[in-house]
Formats: C-alpha cells, sequence, structure tokens
C-alpha cells in the first residue's frame, strides 16, 4: 500500500504531498525531494528511448533499507507522480502500480479541469482527489 | 471533446458575449482579444492534460507539434491541420485551410474583419496547451480568406 | 577486455582413459589441447537455443571408484566418456592380452551402466616395420569391431602416428577429434539433461516435511558448475538466480505466516557479519556451510551474491553487479528483520559497510577509471549507503559526541569488531582493506571522523558529478549535522546554507523550515546576530512550526532587542517581508495634496506575522523631498484636480512561497490586426498580432525573488513621518501617521522602518509609489460675469472670486475699484460674501460692505483664514450706447425689393451684437499692483430705419431687433429731428406705448413725414426708448433710454412709374401664351432742382433734359418679354413731362399675375462727342449682361461710387471705346405705383399648355 503520494509539478515544487502516518511527513518530503533526482534522469534517459518504451511510468526509482520503495511517474505536461509504497507484507507487482498511477493521473487530470483550481497552485481543496489518494493509501494492494 | 456542433455554438456565443459586455464597458474594448485568448489559454491546459493521459511520453519539441497539429486538432476541430512548417528555431506555422470555427461564417472575404474575433480563443487553446506541456510561446493568427486561416506559434526558449 | 578471462572456478569434466597407460600419457597433452580448438553446435533439450560452446577436458586414469555409484547427485565429477587406448597390431598379441583386457573393461563399465565408451586403435608404422608377419592393417580393427562394437562399429577409431607430423597423421587426428567431440557431448547433453530432470523433480518436493533447501541448493549449483564448465555463464548466472528467488520467496512466505521449518535453521543470531566475499571464485568455506546445512542467512546470501558477482563479471557486467548489491543489502537487513533474527546492535550496518566498499573495490579491480567515472550512477548508491551506515556506526559507538566514546560505548566497539573475526588472507595485504577500513574508522574519534568526512565528501562530490544535486544536499545535511554535533558550526554552515537555498529555489515547504531550523541553531552558536534574527524572524513568521517553536524565535528577537539597548549607535537592520507585511495605505486629504501648514495623514495597515503582539519602539516611513521642475505642477487647481485614485494604495503580498514560473511571465499583449491592400483600401488579411513579443522572448531567468534581500541599506537622515510605542498585533493593525506640510514641493514614501531596541525591520522600497504634494499659492482675484454674456442697460451681476492663498484677510481689508463713467457698481444695503475652504467645503458666510466715493468703489472684505476663498456677487450696470452703425439708413420704396432684402439682414442680424468694453483696475490689499479686470459688455438691441414712400408721401420706419436671450418691455418710443429746419414735422402712427419684445424678436416703429416748403430738407432722426427686462416687475434703479441716430437725404419723389397690361385686342382677359401689351408711362413730378445738376442734365435752348434709362425685369418669370426688355430715353426736366413706352409680353402661367417689375436709372453718357452718336440701345442690347449687373449691385446697396468703379471696370473689360454709365436714383425718388399690381390670366384653350400652366 502506498505510504506516501505525491504530485510535483514541472518547476518541481509540491503541488500535494500526502503521507501516513502523518508524523514523520518530513521525512517522505525529503525522501520524495531527493527521489526528484532518479525522476529527472530517467526522464531525461527517456527522452532517447523508442516510442513504445516511452510510457509516462518511471518504474521503481530506487530501493531503499526499509520496506519503502519509491515510484515514478510523469504526465506529458511533466508533472511527476511519485509514490512511497510499503512493501514489508506484500510484494507489488509492477503493473499493481502502474495501475495505482493512472488512477492518479485520472483524478489529476479532474483536478485541471475543475474551474475551482487554477493550474500551478497546490491542490489543497479538492474532496475528490483527496479521498482517491485516501484509497490508495489504505488499499492493499 | 463534447458534440462539436454544440462547441461551435457555445463559442460564437463566448465571443458575442465578450464583446457585449465590452460595450457595456465591462471589459475594456481592446482588452476583447486578450480576453477571449486567456479563456483559451485555460481550457487548453484542462484539454491538453487529458488528451495526452493515454499518449506515450514526447521525444521533443516537434513531436509535441506534431501531436497539436493532429490528435489535438482532430479531437477538438474534427480535422487535422493542413500543413506544418518550421523553421527550427522555435517558429511553427500551423496551416488550416478549413478552420471550423470560421466554416459557417463565411467563404472568403466576408465578414473579414470579424474573423479574428473568432481566432483568439483558438490562439490561447494553442498556447495553453503547449504550456502545460512545458513550452512557453506566443501563439498569433491570420486570416486573408476565410474559412482558411494560419497559426504562428513562437517557443520562448528559457 | 579488462575483466580477467575467465578462469575455471571449477576442473573440468573428466574423461577416463583405460589401456595402455604409457600410450595415453603419451598422447595426453596433443589430446587436451587439441579438443577444445574446434567449437562444436550444442543440440538442447526443452526447446533450449542451440549453442556453439568449445569442449574442455580432463582426462584421467581408469579407476573403478571413479565411475558412479547408485544416486550419485555429482555432475561435475561424472565420468563422461571412456577410452580404451591400444597399439596392439599383432593378433596374437591381440588374443593373448589386449581382448581380455577389454572384455573386463567393457564388463566394469556395464557393471556401472555407464555407456559412453570409445576404442582407440593407435597405428605407429615404426612399430610395424620390426614384425615379420605383417597382417592387413584393418584386420585388428576389424577383430575389436567384431568382439566389442556389435552394430556400433562407430565405437573404435584408428589413429595414425598420432606423434608424426605428417598430412596422414592430421586427417586422422582430425577425424579422431571430431569423433571424440560429438561422443563427449553427445555425454553430456544426455547426463545433463537426466540430471536436470532429477533436479526439477527434487525441487517440486521442496513442500514435503524433509526436503532442505541446502541439498536443493547443492543440486542446483552443480547444474551451475557445469554450465560455467562449458563457460555459458548466463546458464549459469540462471541457476544462481532461481535458487535467489526461491530462497527470497520463502523468506516473503514466512513473512506472511506459512514457515517452511528448514528456514527457521537461517533465523540463528548472527554472530559474524564481515561482509562479502568476492575476490575468491569461489568460498569454499561459506560452501561448506551450507552443504553441512550451517550457513546463516547473511552466509547464504553473501555466498549466492558472490557467485552471482562472479559470473556477471564473466559476463561483462559489472554495474549490474552494483546495482544488485545495493538491492542485497537491502533485501537482507529486510530478511533479517522479517525473519526476526536477533542481530547485535551495529552488526548489520557493519557488514553492510564492509559489503559495499567490497563491492566497489570489487569492480574497481576489474574497470579502469574511466569506466567507473561514466559509471558513478550505479555506484553513487552504495557510496552513500556505506557513508550512511558508517554515520550510524559513528553515533552507535560514541564517535560524534565531542567528548567522545564512554566506557559503554567502547564495549559495544569491540563487541562489533569481534564479529568481524580475523582479516581474510585475500586481502591481507591490501592496504585499504574494508575490513581495515572498519576497524580503523571505529578505533578513534578523529579516525572516524577522516574515514566519515572521506566518505561524504565522495558521495557529495559523486551525486554532484552526476547532477543528482538533491541527493548530494540531502547527504550534506547529515554532514552539517554531524559538524553540529562536534560543535564546528562554521562547516555545517555552508553545508546548510546550500540545502537551504536549494529548497527555497524549489519550494519546498517543510525542508525549508527544517533546515532553517537547522540553520538558526547553527548562526547562533556561530553568533551571527544579525543572521540568526533574521532566520527567526522568518521562523516565527513560518506556519508550518507550532504555535510555541514560532512563539520561541519572536520571543529571541524580543530578548535580543531588550537586552542590547545598551549600545544605542548598531542597528540590526532585518528586512521587513518575514516580520511583517504592509498590506495598504491611505492618505487623507485623499487626493494626497496640501497646502504649506496644512495637515497630512498617513493610514498604514500592516500585517505582523508574528504568534504574539510584538511591542515597537517606533514605526516611522522615511520620506524623499523633491522640489517640482515643473512649476505648473505645484499650483492649486492642478493639484486639486488630480486625483491619486482614492487616496489608498494596495502593496501586493510578497511572491509566494513556490516559483510559479508562468505568472512571472508579463501577460500577452494581442491585438487584431487589419492589413488594407494599399491600392483600394479593402481588407486583406485579418488576424491577431502580439506586440511585447520583444519582451516574452527574452530569455528570463527564474527564481530571482526568491533569495531575501540581504544587505537591505537603512536610509538614515531622511526626514521621516513616525509613530511611537505602537504594538502589533498578530494580523492587521493599522498605523496613522500626521504631519503638517512645510515646504512646498513632492514628497515621496521610501521605507517603512519598525524598530524595536536595536533591531529594526526595514522595507527597503515601497512600491507602488506613495506621494504626497505640498503646495503654497498666491493670492488672487478673480471677477467673472454670472451670465455667459453683460447686457449693456440693465444691471448685471458679476461674482468676483477671492483666493486667498498664503494671504490672510484681515478685517479692515479692502478692494479698491477705480470707477469708469460708463459703467457703475450699483452697492445695494447688504452684500453677502460667502467663505469656502480650499477643497469647497463652505467654511461661513459674511456680510460685505460696499461704499462708493465719486472716484473710487471700496468693498471691505471679510477677514478670511489662508487657503480660503471669499466668493460674492456684485451688480454692475453700462450705458445702452447705440452700435457704431451710423448714418447711411436704407430707405426703400414701400413693398419694393423688402422681399429681397429681409433675409440677408437677418442673417446679419443673428450674431454680432454691438460690444462695449470696460477696464476696471482695482487695488488688493495683498499687492502694491493693482489688478485691471475688463468687463465686455453687449447690446441687446441692433436698430435699423427705413424710408417708406406713397406716391409723394413718406415715411420713416425704425426696426428694432432684440439680439439678447432675454425678453424687455418698451416704452415711450420716440423720434425726434434733431436737424436745424423747423421745417419737417414727424408724426408717430405707434398706437401702443408699451411693446413686449420677446428674444431674437423684431419691433417696428412708424413716423410719417411731413414737410412745408418744397424741397424737404435731409432728416437728422435720434430714436429713443425706455426699455427694461420684462422680467423685473420695477427696478431699484432708473435706467438710461436706448437711443439710435440717422441720417435721410434726397428721400421726396421725382418720378412716378405705372405700368399697365392690356388683354390682346378683341378680348377682355389675357390668356396664357398670346402676347399682351405692356404700356409703361414715366412722369416727371417736378421742375428743375439742385439734385438734376448732373452729367445726364443737357439743355438746349432753355428746354432741360436729362437721360433715363429703364428696364422690364421679370423675376418670378411669369411674363415672357418679346422684343427690348429696356431702353434709354430723354425726359425733358418739367413737371407732369410723361414718357411712355410700349412692349410686348407674354403671360407664361394662369392666374392672377403680378406685373413685372419696371426700373428706372439715370443714364449718364461718356464725356465724349461721340457719345450721343452710339446707338444706346443696341448696345444696351448686346450688354444687357453688365446691365443686369448694375441692377444686382444697387439691389445690394452697396455705395453709388463703387457702383460707377464696378461697371467702368467691367466696361474697360468689355470693349476699347468710353461706356457710359447708370446711376440709380436716390432712394425715394422713383415711386412705381403699379408695384404689387395683379392682372388676370386664363389659361388658353390649348390643352397641352394647359397642362404646362398645371405644372
Amino acid at each position: 500500500m502506498a505510504v506516501c503520494v505525491a504530485v510535483i509539478a514541472k518547476e518541481n515544487y509540491p503541488l500535494y504531498i500526502r503521507s501516513v502516518p502523518t508524523e514523520n511527513e518530513l521525512k517522505f518530503h525529503y525522501m520524495v525531494h531527493t527521489s526528484l533526482d532518479v525522476v529527472d534522469e530517467k526522464i531525461s534517459a527517456m527522452g532517447k528511448a523508442l516510442v513504445d518504451q516511452r510510457e509516462l511510468y518511471l518504474g521503481l526509482l530506487y530501493p531503499t533499507e526499509d520496506y519503502k520503495k519509491r515510484y515514478g511517474y510523469v504526465t506529458n505536461s511533466k508533472v511527476k507522480f511519485v509514490m512511497v509504497v510499503d512493501s514489508s507484507n506484500t510484494a507489488l507487482r509492477d503493473n499493481e502500480i502502474r495501475s495505482m498511477f493512472r488512477k492518479l493521473h485520472n483524478s489529476y487530470t479532474d483536478v485541471m479541469c475543475n474551474p475551482f483550481y487554477n493550474p500551478g497552485d497546490r491542490i489543497q481543496s479538492s474532496r475528490a482527489f483527496d479521498s482517491m489518494v485516501t484509497s490508495m493509501m489504505i488499499q492493499v494492494c | 471533446m463534447a458534440d462539436e456542433a454544440l462547441f461551435l455554438l457555445l463559442h460564437n456565443e463566448m465571443v458575442s458575449g465578450v464583446y457585449k459586455s465590452a460595450e457595456q464597458g465591462e471589459v475594456e474594448n481592446g482588452r476583447c482579444i486578450t480576453k477571449l485568448e486567456n479563456m483559451g489559454f485555460r481550457v487548453g491546459q484542462g484539454l491538453i492534460e487529458r488528451f495526452t493521459k493515454d499518449t506515450a511520453r514526447f521525444k521533443d519539441e516537434l513531436d509535441i507539434m506534431k501531436f497539436i497539429c493532429k490528435d489535438f486538432w482532430t479531437t477538438v476541430f474534427k480535422k487535422q491541420i493542413d500543413n506544418l512548417r518550421t523553421n527550427h528555431q522555435g517558429i511553427y506555422v500551423l496551416q488550416d485551410n478549413k478552420f471550423r470555427l470560421l466554416t459557417q461564417m463565411s467563404a472568403g472575404k466576408q465578414y473579414l474583419e470579424h474573423a479574428s474575433k473568432y481566432l483568439a480563443f483558438t490562439c490561447g487553446l494553442i498556447r495553453g496547451g503547449l504550456s502545460n506541456l512545458g513550452i512557453k510561446s506566443i501563439v498569433t493568427a491570420e486570416v486573408s480568406s476565410m474559412p482558411a486561416c494560419k497559426f504562428q506559434v513562437m517557443i520562448q526558449k528559457s | 577486455t579488462p575483466l580477467t578471462p575467465p578462469l575455471p572456478s571449477v576442473e573440468r569434466a573428466p574423461v577416463v582413459g583405460a589401456g595402455d597407460q604409457n600410450l595415453f600419457t603419451s598422447i595426453y597433452p596433443t589430446l587436451s589441447q587439441q579438443l577444445p580448438r574446434e567449437p562444436m553446435e550444442w543440440r538442447r533439450s526443452y526447446g533450449r537455443a542451440p549453442k556453439m560452446i568449445h569442449l574442455e577436458s580432463n582426462f584421467v586414469q581408469f579407476k573403478e571408484e571413479l565411475l558412479p555409484k547408485e544416486g550419485n547427485k555429482a555432475l561435475l565429477t561424472f565420468p563422461f566418456l571412456h577410452i580404451y587406448w591400444t597399439e596392439c597390431c599383432d593378433t596374437e598379441v591381440y588374443k593373448a592380452t589386449v581382448k581380455d583386457d577389454l572384455t573386463k573393461w567393457q564388463n566394469v563399465l556395464k557393471a556401472h551402466s555407464s555407456v559412453d565408451w570409445l576404442i582407440v586403435v593407435v597405428e605407429n608404422d615404426a612399430k610395424k616395420k620390426n614384425k615379420t608377419n605383417i597382417l592387413p592393417r584393418t584386420s585388428i580393427v576389424d577383430k575389436i569391431r567384431n568382439d566389442f562394437c556389435n552394430k556400433q562399429s562407430d565405437r573404435c577409431v584408428v589413429l595414425n602416428d598420432p606423434l608424426k607430423d605428417s598430412s596422414r597423421t592430421q586427417e586422422s587426428w582430425n577425424a579422431f577429434l571430431t569423433k571424440l567431440r560429438t561422443l563427449l557431448l553427445m555425454s553430456f547433453t544426455k547426463n545433463l539433461g537426466k540430471f536436470e530432470d532429477d533436479m526439477r523433480t527434487l525441487r517440486e518436493k521442496r513442500t514435503e516435511p524433509g526436503w532442505s533447501f541446502c541439498e536443493y541448493f547443492m543440486v542446483q549449483e552443480e547444474l551451475a558448475f557445469v554450465f560455467e564448465m562449458l563457460q555459458q555463464f548466463e546458464d549459469a548466472l540462471v541457476q544462481y538466480d532461481e535458487l535467489d528467488a526461491l530462497f527470497s520467496q520463502y523468506v516473503v512466505n514466512f513473512g506472511a505466516g506459512d514457515g517452511a521449518n528448514w528456514l527457521t535453521f537461517f533465523c540463528q543470531p548472527v554472530k559474524s557479519w564481515n561482509g562479502l566475499t568476492l575476490r575468491k571464485p569461489i568460498d569454499m568455506e561459506k560452501r561448506e556451510l551450507i552443504q553441512r546445512q550451517e550457513a546463516t542467512l547473511l552466509d547464504l546470501r553473501s555466498y549466492l551474491f558472490a557467485r552471482q558477482c562472479t559470473l556477471l563479471l564473466f559476463l561483462q557486467r559489472p554495474w549490474e553487479v552494483a546495482q544488485r548489491a545495493l538491492e542485497l543489502l537491502h533485501s537482507c537487513v529486510q530478511e533479517l528483520k522479517l525473519l526476526e533474527v536477533s542481530v547485535p546492535p551495529g552488526a548489520l550496518d557493519c557488514w553492510v559497510f564492509l559489503s559495499c566498499l567490497e563491492v566497489l573495490q570489487r569492480i574497481e579491480g576489474c574497470c579502469d577509471r574511466a569506466q567507473i567515472d561514466s559509471n558513478i550512477a550505479h555506484t553513487v548508491g552504495l557510496w552513500s549507503y556505506a557513508t550512511e551506515k558508517l554515520k550510524s556506526l559513528g553515533y552507535l559507538c560514541g564517535l560524534v559526541s565531542e567528548k567522545g566514546p564512554n566506557s559503554e560505548d567502547l564495549n559495544r566497539t569491540v563487541d562489533l569488531l569481534a564479529g568481524l573475526g580475523a582479516e581474510r588472507p585475500e586481502t591481507a595485504n591490501t592496504a585499504q582493506s574494508p575490513y581495515k577500513k572498519l576497524k580503523e574508522a571505529l578505533s578513534s574519534v578523529e579516525a572516524f571522523e577522516k574515514h566519515y568526512l572521506d566518505l561524504s565528501h565522495a558521495t557529495i562530490e559523486m551525486y554532484t558529478s552526476i547532477g543528482r544535486i538533491r541527493s548530494a544536499k540531502f547527504v550534506g545535511k547529515d554532514l552539517a549535522e554531524f559538524y553540529m554535533k562536534k560543535k564546528s558550526p562554521q562547516k555545517a554552515e555552508t553545508y546548510l546554507q546550500g540545502a537551504l537555498k536549494n529548497y527555497l529555489a524549489e519550494g519546498w515547504a517543510l525542508p525549508i523550515t527544517h533546515t532553517r531550523k537547522q540553520l538558526a541553531e547553527c548562526q547562533k552558536h556561530l553568533g551571527q546576530i544579525e543572521n540568526y534574527l533574521q532566520t527567526s524572524s522568518l521562523l516565527a513568521s513560518d506556519h508550518h512550526l507550532t504555535e510555541e517553536e514560532r512563539k520561541y524565535f519572536c520571543q529571541e528577537i524580543l530578548n535580543f532587542a531588550s537586552e542590547q539597548t545598551d549600545s544605542p549607535g548598531h542597528k540590526v537592520v532585518l528586512p521587513m517581508h518575514s516580520f511583517a507585511h504592509l498590506r495598504d495605505l491611505r492618505f487623507t486629504p485623499s487626493n494626497a495634496v496640501v497646502h504649506v501648514g496644512g495637515v497630512l495623514s498617513v493610514e498604514i495597515t500592516v500585517c505582523s506575522q508574528m504568534p504574539v503582539p510584538v511591542h515597537m519602539d517606533q514605526i516611522a516611513i522615511s520620506v524623499h523631498f523633491s522640489i517640482e521642475k515643473n512649476s505648473y505642477r505645484k499650483t492649486a487647481e492642478w493639484l486639486t484636480k488630480h486625483k491619486t485614485s482614492n487616496g489608498i494604495i494596495n502593496f501586493p503580498m510578497e511572491t509566494s512561497p513556490f516559483p510559479a514560473s508562468q505568472n512571472s511571465l508579463p501577460a500577452l499583449e494581442l491585438y487584431e490586426m487589419f492589413e488594407r491592400s494599399p491600392s483600394d483600401n479593402s481588407l486583406n488579411t485579418t488576424g491577431i498580432i502580439c506586440k511585447n513579443v520583444h519582451m516574452l522572448l527574452r530569455r528570463q531567468e527564474s527564481s530571482t525573488a526568491l533569495d531575501t534581500p540581504s544587505g537591505v541599506a537603512l536610509d538614515d537622515g531622511a526626514p521621516v513621518l513616525k509613530c511611537c510605542g505602537v504594538t502589533l498585533e498578530p494580523g492587521a493593525n493599522t498605523i496613522t501617521f500626521r504631519t503638517q506640510a512645510k515646504e512646498p514641493g513632492t514628497y515621496t514614501l521610501r521605507q517603512l522602518c519598525a524598530s524595536a531596541g536595536p533591531v529594526c525591520f526595514v522595507l527597503p522600497h515601497l512600491y507602488p509609489l506613495a506621494q504626497y504634494d505640498v503646495y503654497s499659492q498666491e493670492p488672487q482675484l478673480h471677477v467673472e460675469p454670472l451670465a455667459d454674456s453683460l447686457l449693456a442697460g440693465i444691471p448685471q451681476k458679476v461674482k468676483f472670486t477671492v483666493t486667498t492663498g498664503h494671504y490672510t484677510v484681515k478685517n479692515g481689508d479692502s478692494l479698491q475699484l477705480s470707477n469708469v463713467e460708463a459703467m457703475l457698481i450699483l452697492c445695494h444695503a447688504e452684500n453677502k460674501a460667502v467663505i469656502y475652504s480650499n477643497t469647497r467645503e463652505k467654511a461661513s458666510d459674511a456680510s460685505l460692505r460696499v461704499q462708493s466715493s465719486d472716484k473710487v468703489t471700496s468693498i471691505s472684505l471679510p477677514a478670511a483664514p489662508a487657503y480660503h476663498m471669499i466668493e460674492f456677487e456684485l451688480e454692475v450696470l453700462s450705458l445702452p450706447s447705440a452700435p457704431a452703425a451710423g448714418g447711411e439708413g436704407e430707405s426703400t420704396m414701400l413693398g419694393m425689393t423688402e422681399a429681397q432684402r429681409k433675409p440677408k439682414d437677418t442673417q446679419k442680424a443673428d450674431h454680432c451684437m454691438a460690444t462695449t468694453d470696460h477696464k476696471v483696475s482695482i487695488e488688493c490689499p495683498w499687492s502694491i499692483y493693482s489688478t485691471v479686470i475688463a468687463l465686455t459688455f453687449s447690446v441687446p438691441f441692433r436698430t435699423t430705419h427705413a424710408v417708406l414712400s406713397a406716391g409723394t408721401r413718406k415715411y420713416i420706419q425704425v426696426c428694432v431687433q432684440n439680439l439678447s436671450e432675454l425678453d424687455f418691455r418698451l416704452s415711450d418710443s420716440d423720434l425726434v429731428d434733431t436737424g436745424d429746419s423747423t421745417d419737417l414735422q414727424l408724426l408717430p402712427l405707434n398706437t401702443k406705448s408699451q411693446q413686449h419684445i420677446c428674444s431674437r424678436q423684431s419691433v417696428f416703429f412708424v413716423w410719417e413725414l411731413t414737410w412745408t416748403r418744397e424741397p424737404p430738407p435731409s432728416l437728422r432722426g435720434r430714436f429713443s426708448m425706455e426699455f427694461r427686462p420684462a422680467s423685473e416687475e420695477r427696478l431699484s434703479i432708473s435706467l438710461k433710454p436706448y437711443t439710435y441716430e440717422f441720417q435721410v437725404e434726397n428721400f421726396f419723389t421725382l418720378y412716378t412709374v405705372k405700368a399697365e397690361i392690356l388683354p390682346p385686342a378683341g378680348t377682355e382677359l389675357c390668356r396664357t401664351g398670346s402676347l399682351c401689351a405692356l404700356e409703361v408711362s414715366i412722369t416727371r413730378l417736378s421742375d428743375l432742382l439742385e439734385v438734376d445738376r448732373d452729367e445726364a442734365l443737357t439743355e438746349s435752348d432753355e428746354y432741360f433734359s436729362t437721360k433715363l434709362m429703364y428696364e422690364v425685369v421679370d423675376n418670378s418669370s411669369n411674363w415672357a418679354v418679346c422684343g427690348k426688355s429696356s431702353g434709354v430715353i430723354s425726359m425733358p426736366v418739367v413737371a407732369q413731362a410723361t414718357h411712355r413706352v410700349h412692349m410686348e409680353v407674354m403671360p407664361l402661367f394662369a392666374g392672377y399675375l403680378p406685373l413685372p417689375d419696371v426700373r428706372l436709372f439715370k443714364y449718364l453718357p461718356h464725356h465724349s462727342a461721340h457719345s450721343s452718336q452710339l446707338d444706346a440701345d443696341s448696345w444696351i442690347e448686346n450688354d444687357s449682361l453688365s446691365v443686369d449687373k448694375h441692377v444686382d449691385d444697387q439691389l445690394d446697396s452697396s455705395s453709388i461710387k463703387s457702383r460707377g468703379s464696378v461697371h467702368s471696370a467691367a466696361s474697360s473689360e468689355h470693349k476699347g471705346l468710353p461706356m457710359p454709365r447708370l446711376q440709380a436714383l436716390p432712394p425715394g425718388q422713383v415711386f412705381n405705383s403699379s408695384t404689387g399690381m395683379q392682372i388676370l390670366v386664363i389659361p388658353s384653350k390649348d390643352d397641352h399648355v394647359l397642362e404646362v400652366s398645371v405644372t
């Protein structure tokens, strides 16, 4: 299950970060921020890749000692999704992660198309988005 | 994209709406174009987010422009751009010989003086789309005989 | 390749040689060397792709114990092929020994059911030589084939002179080797296949209770070995990966609950943690441990990985090693947690640390620098992992605290080192071995620091080199923490600053806050007061912190402020934005304009970001003063006109914490574009263009506003508006500054500065610009009429405005007006004056006294303060003097040409009221010079006169036209002859004594003019009338009457003209289209008079005659004049002399038609002899045009003289010969008695004419 879900703007500032448990929120912020390095690397590497390899899902960013694996995803609008997944009791397949990202992307798109959202602002007041993220965090994939 | 007829009619109403409000002095008259363009910008941002949701990642700028001319245009205007030209220095010219928003208005020079009103929104649409794909640009337009028109995209290198 | 060539980590598959040992040994070297020469294609089971492989073999002596026992698992040691060697060429010998030996050998093989064998017969010519009885070469071979190889004759081969070097030898060798390879490969395939099958079945059993992972491990590894032996490293690697996966799966399942009991064995507590060993191809001790089922999880993992590593290196994939290593280390740590294996604290850290270094060193061992540098991305993970681990070890063993490790720490260290055991022999003599590093690092505080720093720096460097800035910064922050622990903040600061900058640039709020907190502590230690206070203020206003923390940092500032009061000189200047935000600023008066000495107040709203109320010693706005260049800018009216909005200036919130790039761009300026074709102005192209492309296309560097202005200059000494002792509550506060304006000029608000003790928060620039203006003004007097124009003759109101400016009007100050006789100032009992403030608010009323002496009128002003206005009105009266329009009036005959004149007159009349100016000089109390004002009065009336005639009787008509907007009541109209003669009488025919005349109306007055003696003298008339505005019933003062003077001469009648039209003979009525007779009779009324004396007069024997010219003109074109329309007649100058003219005219229309007009002129011949000769009529004929012209001239009533000139001009143009002149008779001299007469014309029978008449 996801323990942290982050949406990061083109310009690399966080549009949305949520993590459980909330107490070490800071740790997750650092974690997500550093993982942007790898995201960038992968994106630039992908640029050269062939079309069929240029999928939005970036795969595992890097493993960590604790069970928290970070996965990356980048929309065509250069918005990055980073998801930290706790794999202690379940080994998630790539496809499961992929589908989680798809869900995230879909509801991010909805946010973008929401008249009350101004592109580039932090995503703060979208209940729909929140609940979707919550679902990703509680559900054991 | 909604039913195109609906889109066309809605667009027309939007244009006249903006210009009416200008007459009532709510918008200062010169800004109408800008106002429409800004509307388009926001719409473009949203649209592109949707349209690119399931596409492969773009290789480069040209790749993106092609997308705009093909997929994006088709979804919005039910046809592709007829001709895309570029100087490879960040200037692109998109030529549509039968631009959807002009076809029902006139064939030739009638109403030519009003044509630009009906291009502003689309200019914004393009600019918004591109900017959301991380390309800052300036989009201008030109009509000499309706319903054909040209959009010029100037990329801002930054 | 830099990779070490595949050193055989496993011995080769054995080929067992039996039979003639000497022979075998002699051939063996060649054989083992020749065998691998040629590759063989290896077809494999399970649809695996065929491969070309080089067979290598290990040839061994035949011993019975070599043969595999039942249930043999070993594959490596398995004898794949048995070869029997013999060079027997003698049948006898064969029969005697060889055959039996072969049989025995065969039986043994059969017994062990090994079917892969070969018999080699070596033929040797040399041997043959000394043989007596030579059998055919083949015989022995044949025999053997018969005896042993039933059906598989290919199991016996011949090898010719193997040790010779001849073509024959070569051939036989090749044949032999090929055979050998084929057989070997067959055997391989068969046995491998079998082995694999066994292995699978064994794996299927893994759920059964007795199953042991270690056993299975050994089996599959056997397979791996074989593949490796065959140099099929991929396949070999696959075997290990399968084992790896299998094991991991078990662990995961264990975590999930269902644990295999064999796994519990791996859960034994970790006792040794001496890292991976990758330098030996096979770590035999560990292998044996596994074999003996004594391996711990770490042992197994280490061994497994070591093998994988070896193979990967064979495959030249060192970077995969690095990557797998990292995963391995992580998963080991996880698995130990998962299996709840008890691990001494720090043990794992040691293990990981060692392993990381081991892997790195192993890779370095087989790659050159360039490769390593270009692949940092793969290795850097290990570096940072190692760093991390070493750090935690350091903290664990108390090597980071400044006072060094305590006893307990030391014990822990000892235990950890014990767990490492002795250094391995293979690394024993490498200086930088991981083992040595770790031992050393843990040995002392200094050593640790050195190693830790080395690692950290290396890691940071690598991260930076591959552009992983964020990671680098993150490691940097660890380093900073370390330095802080080591109490060397100066080192820590740079790293913290670096990280902070990065977070700010990318707008990561939480990291920013956190790092700032660390930075604050660091700066505090460093005693960087300003920076510390600045950071504190930032933190105090940071909403990501708890209320307590914010309060704490706020308190820090306040404490400093309160402590440092003793040293007044030195100030700590901090930027305002972190402390408070200036929201808006408003001026009163709202237009931000005050006169010198006036009071201005500035009210600002400041939002304090602090969590608690903060008391400020003072809040000040420094002001920049500038004299306005443009002096007009200072004038009161300009300033009061120009309004700075509603006096409120809003200041934008400072840039949002994240760099939103799109809104940092300037907005597009789009406009419609219309391109017209130059030829016809038709529209060619329309479109949309962007006017500020150049602005937008310019590259703009992002995130400039982010870094806080470090050096905020406090402009001291500038004049300030200040408020003392203000307490800023959290949130919005309003502060009001009041100031009294002194110097005139423009004042710009520069800096906002809130100070508490030595600490002052400064907003260096107020933007948008906030300015106020101070002006001083000269006193002024304005006099202007209330109405748009003043009318002469009646009382008119004039408004006086005194703008006091800087002058204060005292009691007794007065305005002295020097009188003009033509205009008098009417002073009433009391006049009111109103005093207004500068902003047009009514201040007070006052009465003002006006006294008038003959020369001067003095108006005593009420007292009024500076920068006020006194307004009052006075009535003035100007004499209604007649317009300059003098003597020459227009007199006409009754009715004649009136119609034509009217329009012209009225046109002229509409505008142009005659005006008169009056200059009044006024003495003002504030100035020695007197002000001169000009008042212009316009005469409301325009008067014209005319002489009307009826036969010989004369009338004077006066027309008064009211040009003004007012209505008037006229009375006592009177006309008198001011001439000397008493002979003329004027008797008025005006009935009304009172007349009402509305605006733009005309009134006519008529008098009959009578006289006694002929001829009457000229008349000098003076018309006068009383008038008053119709609106006022009664006026306080009596008004002067309106007068108009004029003169008329020669107004009495000399000739009468009578015209008459007679229907054609025989008819009593005229018909259209039929000729009628026009009879004109001209009669002279008097004898010779003075007026007649001119060139026209001719005298012949006491008898005078004058020349006249008549002309019939029909302007209404009712008539067609047939024949001559004009003619010259000679008129005797005698009373009652009459001259008749007959003409024919034709009426063009039916109805009552006015008669055509007959005009009469005096005809003055030119002075010359022949002038009389020339036929005037004929001349007139062809010059009638020019005549008409004169007529028109005359009608224009321009002077006779001019008419003459015009004519002469015209004539000289016409022809060279001298021309006669025409002269109108003076008005009133000719009376046309038939003017206005009409005659009935009836339509002719003729239809089409009728139609004409209808149309």
